[in-house]
């Protein structure tokens, strides 16, 4: 007994220093994610102000004007990488969950992977290529087709796990009621799952407002707000890039302040992200 | 197969189906060999058998979802009838769609569409074949409600999710979407198996109502269920017809050896 009880004692012991240890080690993982939301703060704060959404930027060395012209074109070129990449991956990733196993499927899956796994700036050659060098200038159209090319393969991928977890009973259901394959598909399982592919569409979106590469010679930039999608537009992270690299100390804390708005942003679209979930559940 | 209706009817029964050397296979796995059934129109038929036995794929095979599971194949005849003669569902060029808006199907587990109403659901294969007068619709959701024995519960929540009901009602909920698209025949495949006592009694009662309306084909590892609810009854082994007959003679005086094996209890 008393032996027992020494053991225990030391099990007891041994247990608490392993989870603070866990704890304190999972801690330091996201603890970079405090570091960055407090410094944003900090440092972005002070330039938050009506001017910085309204105005677009002034040239260097004059105090003052906004980021109203990134703030519109990332709009833009979100709205436009949605208009491309979420039909697109939702028939992929319908495709891939109504073929399962064949060949075909397989194939598809795999070269999704892959497009997920192929670097974004690789992503922006290649619009430049087909977009920018056919259409002889930088434009909104080259941006929002590279941030869709990006998107694609994370809908597709989403949709098809969220299809994945309809039982098959359901969709034999269907098929006993003398409903083609496509019917069953898109008027019965999808909309039982709407909020899961929502899901997935949002978390794409957050994913490509972030990204820069693929806009850098699609999109590029331009200080004066809209002219068009055929002209160059300028987007959030591109802006900050450009500012941030700048000597100018107004450019510089417009970058900040952009920053610490993208990250606001992203951090909204994550957040319905997860209400929705909570909603589907 | 293709002798007038008129024919059948001369000799006082009328055929709801008839399977002629069905055989089906997952692969290479043959697990419903050469069956050959008659079944009367307006009648329950129970398949019984232990598990495993080719019940269920057998009934699968009767409305063309077999085919649909990757790697199965059919072969053989299943004849019903049609609007003006009786017709092989499996003959070339037939659309397994078009069979399966005659033959229905309530499976073993119940399976609302989920996210969708109760009326959504029962109104789901009407308004996709495109019946969209809501009229109508509301109409035919009721009747069918009722057939299934539901309506009562209900008729003051039909905009509540299909799923937000209990298993029992979910069943009963599942057979009134197969009874709106007005089936010929009504497949079950054990659609009591998943469910308490009490809602399996309720389901037997409403089968055994069903019959005016509708033959019901049905799967069940319950003898007595057969035997309490079927006027015919036949008898699978390892995918093989050992015996068919009316429930009646299979329970008191089966003719082959195995049946009363089955029946008495001995395996399965």
């Amino acid at each position: 007994m008393i032996n027992l009880s020494a053991r225990d004692g030391r099990r007891r012991i041994s247990n608490v220093l392993w989870l603070s240890l866990l704890c304190l080690l999972a801690f330091t993982a996201i603890a970079p994610l405090f570091f960055i939301f407090s410094y944003l703060l900090i440092r972005g704060w002070g330039g938050l102000s009506i001017a910085f959404f309204t105005e677009t930027p002034l040239p260097v060395g004059e105090i003052g004007g906004g980021m109203s012209n990134a703030i519109s074109g990332s709009l833009v070129l979100m709205a436009l990488s949605v208009s491309f990449g979420v039909p697109l991956g939702l028939a992929c990733g319908m495709a891939l969950a109504e073929l399962k196993t064949s060949l075909t499927a397989r194939l598809l899956r795999m070269s999704i992977d892959l497009l997920t796994s192929v670097p974004s700036i690789v992503i922006g050659l290649f619009a430049y290529a087909l977009v920018v060098v056919p259409l002889k200038t930088y434009s909104a159209w080259a941006g929002g087709f590279a941030l869709s090319v990006v998107m694609v393969p994370i809908v597709a991928r989403s949709t098809e796990e969220i299809l994945k977890l309809v039982p098959s009973s359901v969709h034999e259901a269907g098929l006993a009621l003398g409903l083609p394959r496509w019917k069953v598909l898109l008027r019965l399982i999808v909309p039982g799952v709407r909020a899961g592919i929502t899901t997935g569409i949002l978390l794409a979106l957050a994913r490509v407002s972030g990204e820069t590469a693929p806009l850098l010679f699609t999109a590029f930039s331009n200080s004066f707000g809209y002219r068009g999608l055929s002209a160059p537009i300028a987007s959030l992270p591109v802006q900050i890039y450009t500012y941030a690299s700048s000597h100018d100390d107004t450019w510089r804390q417009l970058a900040w302040t952009g920053a610490l708005v993208l990250v606001f942003l992203v951090f909204c679209l994550n957040l319905i992200t997860r209400l929705l979930l909570r909603r589907a559940r | 197969m293709n002798e007038p209706i008129e024919n059948e009817k001369s000799t006082e029964i009328v055929l709801a189906l008839e399977t002629k050397h069905v055989n089906a296979w997952f692969g290479d796995h043959h697990v419903v060999k050469d069956i050959s059934l008659k079944v009367t129109k307006n009648d329950v038929f129970s398949l019984i058998g232990p598990s495993g036995c080719g019940k269920s794929t057998l009934i699968r095979c009767l409305n063309r979802l077999h085919e649909e599971t990757d790697g199965a194949s059919v072969s053989g005849e299943v004849i019903i009838p049609g609007a003006a003669k009786l017709e092989n569902i499996y003959a070339f060029g037939v659309d397994p769609v078009s069979i399966r808006r005659r033959v229905g199907m309530v499976f073993q587990k119940p399976n609302p569409f989920p996210g969708l109403s109760i009326f959504d659901n029962v109104a789901a294969g009407l308004r996709l074949a495109g019946v969209i007068r809501r009229t109508v619709l509301e109409e035919i959701v009721e009747t069918s409600l009722v057939q299934a024995a539901l309506w009562l519960e209900v008729k003051d929540k039909l905009k509540k999710p299909g799923t937000s009901l209990s298993g029992g009602q979910q069943q009963r909920l599942c057979i009134a979407r197969a009874l709106a698209v007005k089936p010929q025949i009504l497949l079950m495949d054990e659609p009591t198996s998943a469910l308490d006592p009490v809602s399996t009694a309720r389901i037997e009662e409403l089968v055994m109502k069903l019959r005016t309306d509708v033959t019901v084909l049905i799967v069940t590892h319950n003898m007595q269920q057969a035997a309490r609810i079927s006027n015919q009854t036949a008898f699978l082994l390892t995918g093989e017809l050992v015996e068919v007959g009316t429930t009646k003679a299979i329970f008191t005086k089966p003719k082959d050896a195995r049946t009363e094996q089955y029946i008495t209890g001995r395996f399965g």
